[in-house]
Order: structure tokens, then C-alpha cells, then sequence
């Protein structure tokens, strides 16, 4: 009996383990079948991004385009899911055959990207190509950029609004926010409607969010970091507990008592709860990415109203920085795909593609002869708010206040941004909660700025 | 032919020990010869690779991370020791996650277990029409996490949700369900407890109906009211089951993740920011691998901790 | 405390009838036992009677006050149960005190009363014991002593020593007996066996086929059997029940065959007859194949008796007890006769009382 056995172990055990090794091999072969796609003789360039739902569809739409347009490179689109995941994901993956050639990174990874130096910045191709850059939207590119050289080249942009419910303001008799508003002015709005309807619409809300904080510090004029918000040189310091991050949290602080205000808390349930609320004329006010405009014109019975971000009394509104992300452009990848990867990226900035882009998307067309297209000028007959977020972004004059902040760890940030906007919201201690968040901060800096060797 | 030591019967205490030095003797003699090793490794290999692979090589491997400091793309850079565990136990915002973490595994725990106790009890009882609640009770076992937040979601809605709309329908002020630290805190807990009381009512109204009913019959006869049969008869007999359910209850529950990403992120002001969560955002969103993996590591001492507890009861407890 | 039943009856449905008119009276202190075979309704009777099973129709009152409606509790009786129904994660003294905290009866009463209920069934030492460490005898005794523990004067017991081997059954049943007559308790006793039901009962009542078939002391219901079904549910072994016709001949003269007759003092009332016959009335000889009239099929000896199976000539196969050792060969043929103690049954099995004695020939 154990004779058999053995026997049987003698001429089976080899190929059962061979077949093991060539399944777990299979396994890892798997994944690089999608490089290897594309056509004979031309160069593939993968291409990771995070868009889903109709800007998927419009990104897949203009890769195609480029494919068509010439037969030397094939750009092979792959998603990557959120943003947040999308950057380890890249990072990881570097040197690696599975990494991308080029690939979509959102706003707050910039200083991660530069400091990885698993990029290509852009300028290299800009100067060889001397590619006029001028028509492209001088914000979007400042927050891509650091001291003069360009890193990315933006691609989705977006920056925040003040959406109005015009249709409650006329039936209650209210005078909306005018085009660029003071904190005030929203207030008096806000309170207006809330009384004039009897408690039925809610004035305003502000998402908890740490972009929306930074953006009234940058049209404000104010930095939230040393070194000219990491533009001038490597953060030391963070200043969260300044007196124009006080007159923000004080304005909603404000509105809170007022009873005015409706707190949805922070995320993406929070978008959509403002949202439903905002279209059901639950709400009069409220500050979102211009990104979501699509979603507010279509199947609206109510006229849709635009301003500019609000500033704090007696203070010039210095324009808001972008959000979004830039495309980026790996150096593991050989001189000739690399190439291929920023013919993809002048591509994709051209005034038509821009144009079409801000239609399907509601993200804004960087190209400022975009303006001119027969897409988006018929888009603006039909909705003229639509063009209040344009001119925003070629209102602001890029500096360093309203270019992003260049650090490492912004994700971080955010959140501890996010939860002293939470307990402020929830009634807490403004100063307190803000001098906690800075102390967290400033040991998040330190920690990296160790760990980086700086 | 050698004689087995198995077959000689032992006549006194002595050959016994004698049988049993010699079986010893022999154990230590074993010894493997080379074509019996080639064998042991052909059987040991794959499942040794797999697990080597897949287990002991991420387990150093984040061992070894939480004793550094990561840069921005999750190299190790500077050796620190313990001081990313120091200041991870020293930090104010890491020991609100721990205590808002045992808070929110100890009140599911507890919850779920109450709630199932009674519906098991409820549903044990021989009534018509009974296995239709059975089937209620025990519906929520097949729904998915995110079915169940979303589901959620939209109960707690502040504008167009059903506990807004009542609330309002009934003149009671309204609580802002995810937007309030401590309702956020219990809005997570009822989500919870919804979608493991299925789970959790099966496995307790099995326990229960294996009990005797001659049990129930002789305290009737003796004049034990249902309430003392409940705690005197029903309870202690489904003690290991109990104790059981409660356990796995809490271990999932530390590992809860799926609930919070999609309900509160954490949030608001941290009031949800679990430990898992947490290092889920320390290693993904901020990029920070040492600190993830320094937590990591208190999560699995933690989380030993109650196994070792578990295993430790239930050898005492389970056979009664 | 007595117990009345009047026209008692249970039907699980329309369709399941379990039990029909059962009527009895048990006495203030007596030992009753009901016997039968399994599933003759005797657990149910009993469990009507605890009040864990509701009763179809008729009454139940103790002390002369119906108790239909009454729970289990506020009837105040006590029950043992086959599997004793102890609680697994007590103690014995905790087993024996549950009904007594359950009535939150005062601390020290029920220390005492447990102390003395587990003296009684000599179980003081085990006390600390939980059930799974007790052998079966010593777990029937917390069950004996968690009803003596309880003050109720009325115990009822559903087969308690079926889980015993045969040995230990004997000795429960001592200690059983023992322990109702000392306490005087009112005891209604469920079995199927009918040695514990002869050896222990002040009366037993015979249920089979949903009826009651008889009430009555051991030695009535041995003696006198109310049908053929009574007779051969008692004794050890089984009564002979032999096929007679009226003889063709003499209508004094029952014929079970040619070579077996019995003669009457009065006229044969019916044409068939059932003629039931203890083994131990029935004589046997060696007899020459002219005269035998049965052939020896089988002997057993158990000592101080043997049995010896045997087939008549008619086909019938019979069984006989005789004592000390005999020496018959398997096939010899025997003569068997009967002079005593014979009863007639009709052909439903109802017992005929015939009056004269009668007597048995070849």
C-alpha cells in the first residue's frame, strides 16, 4: 500500500508542482498584456487616469482622437479608481513594467510628484518644442509649476463657485450676491431667504472641506504655509491660526447662528446631500467645485445663479487657485514613449479639445480660445451662468497665495483642516481648534521633512 | 519481526514506563534520509511559498517599516526605533481613535448581542406565522456593506431622509445624523448592529433551540417565570455560543472598514476615525507607511489580545 | 392530595386522536402507576395532568378543584422526567435549590430544605458535582431530590428508570418506594414496564389503544385480567392464549385441537373461544407419540426453573414453565395438561367468566 503511494508521489509530485508554478506565474504575466496591445509599429503609451462616468467616456473619446490623428504613438487609456489610491498606486509601480507612461495626478499630489522625481517635467518638451504656453490659463499653470519650470501641464481644472438658486431669490424678493461677493453680502443674502420663506429654504451651506478653506486663504491673499506657500522654497512652517482663516470660520460661525446655515458634514455624501437639497429648493447658497455644473443645469426647473468665491470684507479678492489634476509624464519609460506621452498631452489642450471638454464635463476649458468655439459659445446661449467660472479663472493673476500649496503630506492636511472646520461646525472654540490643527501639522512637516533629509 | 510495543500488553505500572521510554528511544532515532526530504519539501513547498509569500514576508516587512521614517514615495529613510509607536501612544488624536474604536466595538458588541438575544427569543417561541419573522429577523445576513450604507445613507439623509422627514412629521427637532460627532458615532452603530443582528439572531436562535424544552418544562412545573427562565436556563445554557458570537462580534468590528469609508470617512472631527480606517488613510491617502504600519501593529497586538481571551474562556467555559 | 380524571380525552387534530374517556380517582398517598406499551398515550396522561400538555375535553381536579386552566406552577406537584431534565451548567445543589429560588423562597429555608431533600437520597457528598460528573443512579437521585426538595405533595414521574441498566433499576426502585411512603406522597408513576409497575403500585391502571383497558391492584390485574391484552401484558413469561372452537360433539367441551380438550362444568356460550393459560399452570410429561399432543421446539435453563417452547399438534406455539431441570430432547414428543387457573376470553378478547373450573386433557 505505501509502496504505491510512494510511487505514485514519485511520478506525479514534479508535475503537480510544475503546474502550481506555471499558474502563479500566469498570474503575474497577466498584467502586462494591455502594453503589448497595441498596434504593430507603433509606440504604446499608457495612459492612467481617474475619470469616471461622462468624463470617462470624454477622455476615452479624445484619446481616440489622438490615435487617429497621427500612426506613430497609441495611447492606451487604463483607470485607476480615486484619486487619493491612484497616487500610491503610481509611486509603487515606478520602474516596474506596469507603470504608466503618462498619467493623470490630482492637485495636492504636486510636491509629492516633485519630490519623487519619478517625473519628466514638462518644460524639458516645452523648450525643446518651444510650445507657446501663453494661451493656457497662467493659474493653472502656476500651480504646476515650481520656480518658473513647469512640472505638469494641467488638465482638469476646476475652481470654486458660489452657486444661487435665482429662481427662490425672485419669488422671495431678495436681492441675490452680486458677481464677486463679500462674506457679508452672502450673509444678508443668506439670512434674507431663509427669514423671507419662512424657515422653508435653508439660506446657505459650506462643505467641510479642506479646499474650500484654502481657497478663501488664497483669495484672501493669505498663505498657509512658510516660503511663499512652498513656492519659494522647502515649507518649515504652518499657520493655520491666522486672522484670515479666523474671519472665514467666524462668517460661518455667524451663519450658524443665524439658523441659516445647514451643516451636510464633509465627503462625497456631503456633495450629493447638498446637491439633492439644492435642487429640491431646499437651499438658497452654497460653494462647490464649478466642476459640478453639469449636474446642476440638467433637469433644473429653477434658474441656475453664479458668483465668484466670496472674500472677506474690505479685502480685494486675489482670485482662487485651481483644483483638479495635471497630466504628468514618467522618466522610467524610454526617450521615445516619453515623446509619445506629451504629443498626447499639446493634444490635449488644443482650443477644440478644451472646449469639448468643458462641455461634456463642466471642467474648465484652460485654452483661452476656447472661448471663442462655436461649443462653448452655444453652451453659454443656453445657460449664461455657465460662463461666470470661466471668467473667474481669467480674472485671477497667478502669485504664490493663490497657486497651491507645494508640500508633501497635503492629504493630511486636509483632513486635519477638515476636522478643525468639524468642530468649529459643531461649535467648538475657533481658536483652539485651529491651534490644534497647527500643532499636528507642524509634527506631520517635521516627521517628513526628517524623513526626506531636509 | 520486531514486535510492536503497541501489542505487548502492559501487566504493571513499570512496563509501562519501560513501553513508553522505548517508543522514545525510537522517536529520537527517527531521522530523515534524503529521498523522505525530497518528499517533506514537495509537500512543503507550495503551501510554505504561499504563506511565506503572502504572510510572513508582509508581516516583517511591516514590522520593519514601523520602525522607520518613510519618505514621500514609501522608502525607508531614517531608523527611529520605537518613537513612531511612542508617539503614536503619546498623541492625543491616535488615543481618541483608540478610545472612540473600543467605544464603537464594545456598544455594537453589546447592542447586537441584546437585540439578537431578544429576537431569538422571540422567534423561538412556537407561535403561528413564526417563520415568517424568522425569515425577517435573519434577512439582513445576504446584504452587502455597501448596500447597507447606502441604504442607510439615505434614511439619514438631513433633507429628504426618512428619519428627517418623520422627525419633522412628528415635531421632534432633528438630529444631524452624520454631521454630529456623537450621532455620527451612533449612526455607524446602528448601521452596524443592522447588518450583523442576521447573522447573529441564527446563530443564537440554534443555540437556543437546541436546548431541551424538559428543561423549560421542569422550571414551569417548579414555578420559574419565563423572565428567571430566560436568565437561569436559557442564557447559561447558550453561554459558549454566546460568548462565541460576542467575540467574533467584536473582532469584526475592530475591523470594520467597509461602513465607515462609505458612511463618514472617518469624520466628523474624528468621531468615527476607527483604528483600521485610520491606518487606511495613513498609508493610502497621506503615504505615511511607517506611522500605518506602527498602527498596524498595535491593531494586531490588540486584536491578539481578545483571541487569546476568546480562546482562553472557551476552554474553560464551553463544556459545562 | 387525590387526583380525579373524568372522561379525559386528547386529540392533536381532528384526525390524531390520542386518548378517549379516561377516567380515574387516585388516591391521597397512593402509589398509582399507569403502564402500557410506547405510544399508548400513558406520557401525554401524565403531561395533561402536570398541565404542560392541554387537555381536548373533560376534567382534571385535585383535591376535587378542576384544574384545567391552572399552569404547571399553581398546581403544585412535582415531576421527574426520563432524561431528569437536569440543568447542565448547575451544580447538584443548585439543581436541587432552582425551583425553590425560582418561588424566591427565603435564603435559609432553602438551604435547608436542598440539605436535607440531598441527605435523603444520600447525595450530601456530591453536592459540588455538576451533572455530566454523576453516573446515572446518582443523576436520578438529584432528580428524586429536586422533587422532594419541593413541598408539593403530588409527584409525577415519566419513566424515570428507563436510562438505568438492569441492575441499578432494581435498586431505584427500592429507594423510590422507599421515599413515597415516607413522605407520603401522592405519586402517579408512568412505565412501560410491567415488573415495576407489579412490584410498586398501590393500584395501576392498563392503558392500550387509547382506552383504559383496566384499574386495578397488582394481583386483580394479574389474577384477573379485564381482557387478553391485560393478560399477556403482565407475567413473565407470557401468558399462553390458545384458539379454542365448541367442540362439534359436546357443547360442554372446548377443542383447541383433536389431541387438546377442555371439558366445562357449564354449555360453551360462544364458538370461539380464546383460553389463556400462565406457563407456570401448565404441566408437562414425556408421553409416547399416541398419547403426546405438542413436540419440544426448545428449552431453556435458568436454574431454578426451565422453560420449555413447544408446538402443539394444532400449530400453536406454546410456553411452559416448569421448576428444577428437566430432561426432554428437542423433538421429543410431551404431553401437555392444565388443570387450574384457566381464563376464557372472547373472540374480542374480553375476559368470560365461566364459572366452574374447568379442566384441561389430551
Amino acid at each position: 500500500m505505501m509502496k504505491k503511494f510512494t510511487a505514485f508521489l514519485k511520478t506525479y509530485a514534479l508535475p503537480i508542482f510544475a503546474i502550481f508554478a506555471l499558474v502563479l506565474g500566469l498570474a503575474f504575466v497577466h498584467g502586462s498584456r494591455d502594453a503589448s496591445s497595441a498596434k504593430a509599429g507603433r509606440i504604446p503609451v499608457v495612459f492612467w487616469h481617474e475619470m469616471g462616468g461622462p468624463a470617462e467616456v470624454q477622455l476615452d473619446k479624445m484619446v481616440d482622437d489622438f490615435n487617429k490623428s497621427q500612426n506613430k504613438y497609441e495611447v492606451i487609456p487604463q483607470y485607476q479608481g480615486v484619486y487619493d489610491e491612484a497616487v500610491q498606486k503610481i509611486i509603487q509601480s515606478h520602474g516596474t513594467s506596469a507603470s504608466p507612461a503618462v498619467f493623470q495626478s490630482f492637485d495636492i499630489s504636486t510636491a509629492q510628484m516633485m519630490h519623487s522625481k519619478y517625473t519628466t517635467p514638462v518644460q524639458k518638451f516645452i523648450d525643446e518644442d518651444n510650445y507657446d504656453t501663453s494661451n493656457i490659463s497662467s493659474v493653472a499653470r502656476s500651480f504646476y509649476s515650481n520656480k518658473g519650470k513647469q512640472l505638469a501641464m494641467p488638465f482638469n481644472t476646476s475652481q470654486p463657485v458660489l452657486y444661487y438658486n435665482a429662481s427662490l431669490f425672485k419669488k422671495y424678493g431678495v436681492t441675490p450676491p452680486s458677481k464677486s461677493p463679500s462674506y457679508s453680502e452672502v450673509t444678508r443674502a443668506a439670512e434674507q431667504l431663509y427669514k423671507k420663506s419662512h424657515h422653508k429654504v435653508k439660506g446657505m451651506t459650506m462643505e467641510i472641506y479642506g479646499w474650500l478653506l484654502e481657497e478663501a486663504l488664497a483669495n484672501a491673499h493669505t498663505s498657509l504655509i512658510n516660503n511663499g506657500d512652498g513656492h519659494t522654497g522647502n515649507p518649515t512652517k504652518i499657520n493655520l491660526n491666522n486672522p484670515t482663516t479666523k474671519k472665514f470660520l467666524t462668517w460661518i460661525r455667524t451663519n450658524i447662528k443665524s439658523g441659516d446655515f445647514v451643516n451636510y458634514g464633509s465627503g462625497a455624501s456631503a456633495e450629493t446631500n447638498e446637491i439633492a437639497a439644492f435642487l429640491a429648493g431646499k437651499l438658497g447658497i452654497f460653494v462647490q467645485s464649478s466642476a459640478y455644473i453639469g449636474q446642476l443645469t440638467t433637469g433644473n426647473k429653477n434658474k441656475l445663479g453664479i458668483s465668484y468665491f466670496p472674500h472677506p470684507d474690505g479685502v480685494k479678492a486675489n482670485g482662487v487657485g485651481i483644483g483638479g489634476a495635471a497630466l504628468w509624464i514618467s522618466n522610467d519609460k524610454p526617450a521615445k514613449t516619453q515623446r509619445g506621452a506629451w504629443e498626447f498631452i499639446k493634444f490635449t489642450q488644443t482650443a477644440k479639445n478644451q472646449a469639448a471638454w468643458q462641455k461634456a464635463t463642466g471642467y474648465l476649458a484652460l485654452n483661452k480660445n476656447s472661448q471663442k468655439t462655436k461649443t462653448l459659445q452655444d453652451l453659454y446661449k443656453k445657460i449664461p451662468a455657465a460662463k461666470v467660472p470661466g471668467e473667474q479663472l481669467a480674472s485671477a493673476k497667478p502669485n504664490n497665495t493663490n497657486s497651491g500649496i507645494l508640500m508633501e503630506g497635503m492629504q493630511l492636511t486636509r483632513e486635519l483642516e477638515q476636522t478643525a472646520m468639524e468642530t468649529v461646525y459643531n461649535g467648538g472654540n475657533i481658536n483652539s481648534a485651529l491651534n490644534t490643527a497647527d500643532k499636528a501639522m507642524n509634527a506631520n512637516l517635521k516627521t517628513t521633512n526628517k524623513a526626506d533629509g531636509r | 519481526m520486531l514486535k510492536s510495543p503497541a501489542q505487548s500488553t502492559p501487566t504493571s505500572p513499570l512496563s509501562v514506563e519501560k513501553t513508553k521510554n522505548k517508543i522514545a528511544d525510537q522517536e529520537a532515532k527517527f531521522t530523515l534520509n534524503a529521498k523522505d526530504k525530497y518528499f517533506a519539501w514537495a509537500f512543503l513547498g507550495p503551501s510554505l511559498l504561499i504563506l511565506g509569500v503572502f504572510i510572513f514576508y508582509p508581516m516583517v516587512k511591516t514590522l520593519y517599516l514601523s520602525l522607520f521614517l518613510t519618505n514621500t514615495v514609501g522608502k525607508t529613510t531614517v531608523f527611529v526605533g520605537l518613537s513612531n509607536y511612542i508617539n503614536l501612544l503619546t498623541s492625543a488624536d491616535y488615543l481618541s481613535s483608540l478610545g472612540v474604536t473600543l467605544f464603537y466595538v464594545f456598544a455594537v458588541t453589546i447592542i447586537t448581542i441584546a437585540l439578537g438575544l431578544v429576537l431569538a427569543n422571540l422567534a423561538s417561541k412556537r407561535l403561528p406565522g413564526i417563520g415568517l419573522f424568522r425569515t425577517l429577523f435573519s434577512a439582513t445576513m445576504g446584504v452587502s456593506v455597501s448596500v447597507a450604507a447606502i441604504f442607510w445613507l439615505f434614511i439619514f439623509n438631513p433633507s429628504t431622509g426618512f428619519l428627517s422627514l418623520a422627525s419633522t412629521f412628528l415635531h421632534l427637532p432633528q438630529i444631524p445624523w452624520l454631521t454630529d460627532p456623537t450621532a455620527a458615532m451612533w449612526a455607524v452603530i446602528i448601521t452596524t448592529v443592522w447588518m450583523n443582528l442576521g447573522f447573529t439572531f441564527l446563530i443564537l436562535l440554534g443555540a437556543m433551540s437546541s436546548v431541551p424544552t424538559t428543561l423549560y418544562e421542569a422550571a414551569n412545573i417548579e414555578g420559574a417565570s419565563s423572565r428567571f427562565q430566560f436568565f437561569h436556563i436559557t442564557i447559561p445554557s447558550i453561554s459558549p455560543t454566546l460568548f462565541f458570537v460576542s467575540i467574533i462580534t467584536l473582532i469584526e468590528s475592530f475591523k470594520s472598514f467597509g461602513l465607515i469609508d462609505l458612511m463618514t470617512k472617518g469624520g466628523p472631527t474624528n468621531a468615527t476615525n476607527m483604528l483600521v480606517y485610520r491606518i487606511y488613510k495613513d498609508a493610502f491617502y497621506s503615504g505615511n507607511f511607517a506611522q500605518a504600519s506602527a498602527e498596524s501593529i498595535i491593531l494586531t497586538i490588540i486584536i491578539a489580545l481578545f483571541t487569546l481571551l476568546q480562546f482562553k474562556v472557551l476552554e474553560k467555559r464551553v463544556n459545562y | 392530595m387525590s387526583i380525579t380524571l373524568r372522561n379525559v380525552r386528547k386529540d392533536y387534530d381532528a384526525q390524531t386522536e390520542v386518548l378517549k374517556d379516561i377516567s380515574v380517582k387516585v388516591e391521597t398517598g397512593e402509589f398509582f402507576v399507569i403502564v402500557g406499551p410506547s405510544g399508548c398515550g400513558k406520557s401525554t396522561l401524565l403531561r395533561m395532568i402536570a398541565g404542560l400538555t392541554p387537555i381536548t375535553a373533560g376534567e382534571v381536579s385535585i383535591d376535587d378543584k378542576v384544574v384545567n386552566d391552572l399552569a404547571p406552577k399553581a398546581r403544585k406537584l412535582t415531576m421527574v422526567f426520563q432524561n431528569y431534565a437536569l440543568f447542565p451548567f448547575m451544580n447538584v445543589w443548585d439543581n436541587v435549590a432552582f425551583g425553590l429560588k425560582a418561588r424566591k423562597m427565603d435564603q435559609a429555608d432553602i438551604k435547608q430544605r436542598v440539605d436535607e431533600a440531598l441527605k435523603m437520597v444520600n447525595l450530601t457528598e456530591l453536592a459540588k458535582r455538576k451533572p455530566r460528573e454523576l453516573s446515572g443512579g446518582q443523576r436520578q437521585r438529584v432528580a428524586l431530590a429536586r422533587a422532594v426538595a419541593s413541598d408539593a405533595k403530588i409527584c409525577l414521574m415519566d419513566e424515570p428508570l428507563s436510562n438505568l441498566d438492569a441492575q441499578l433499576r432494581i435498586k431505584m426502585r427500592q429507594e423510590i418506594y422507599a421515599l413515597q411512603r415516607k413522605l407520603g406522597l401522592t405519586l402517579i408513576y408512568v412505565t412501560h414496564d410491567q415488573v415495576e409497575a407489579m412490584t410498586m403500585a398501590d393500584h395501576i391502571m392498563v392503558l392500550n389503544d387509547k382506552h383504559v383497558q383496566q384499574i386495578g391492584t397488582p394481583s386483580e390485574i394479574y389474577q384477573n385480567p379485564a381482557n387478553d391484552f391485560v393478560a399477556k401484558f403482565f407475567g413473565t413469561p407470557q401468558i399462553n392464549i390458545l384458539n379454542a372452537k365448541r367442540s362439534q360433539t359436546d357443547n360442554h367441551v372446548l377443542d383447541v385441537d383433536s389431541d387438546l380438550e377442555i371439558a366445562l362444568d357449564e354449555e360453551v356460550p360462544a364458538e370461539n373461544v380464546k383460553i389463556g393459560i400462565r406457563p407456570d399452570d401448565m404441566k408437562v410429561e414425556a408421553a409416547e407419540s399416541v398419547e403426546a399432543n405438542a413436540t419440544v421446539k426448545n428449552i431453556e435453563f435458568l436454574g431454578d426453573e426451565t422453560i420449555i417452547y413447544a408446538t402443539l399438534n394444532s400449530g400453536e406455539d406454546i410456553h411452559v414453565v416448569v421448576p428444577g431441570q428437566v430432561n426432554y430432547r428437542i423433538f421429543q414428543p410431551i404431553k401437555v395438561t392444565a388443570d387450574s387457573n384457566l381464563m376464557f376470553f372472547d373472540a374480542d378478547g374480553n375476559r368470560m367468566n365461566l364459572s366452574k373450573e374447568a379442566y384441561v386433557h389430551a
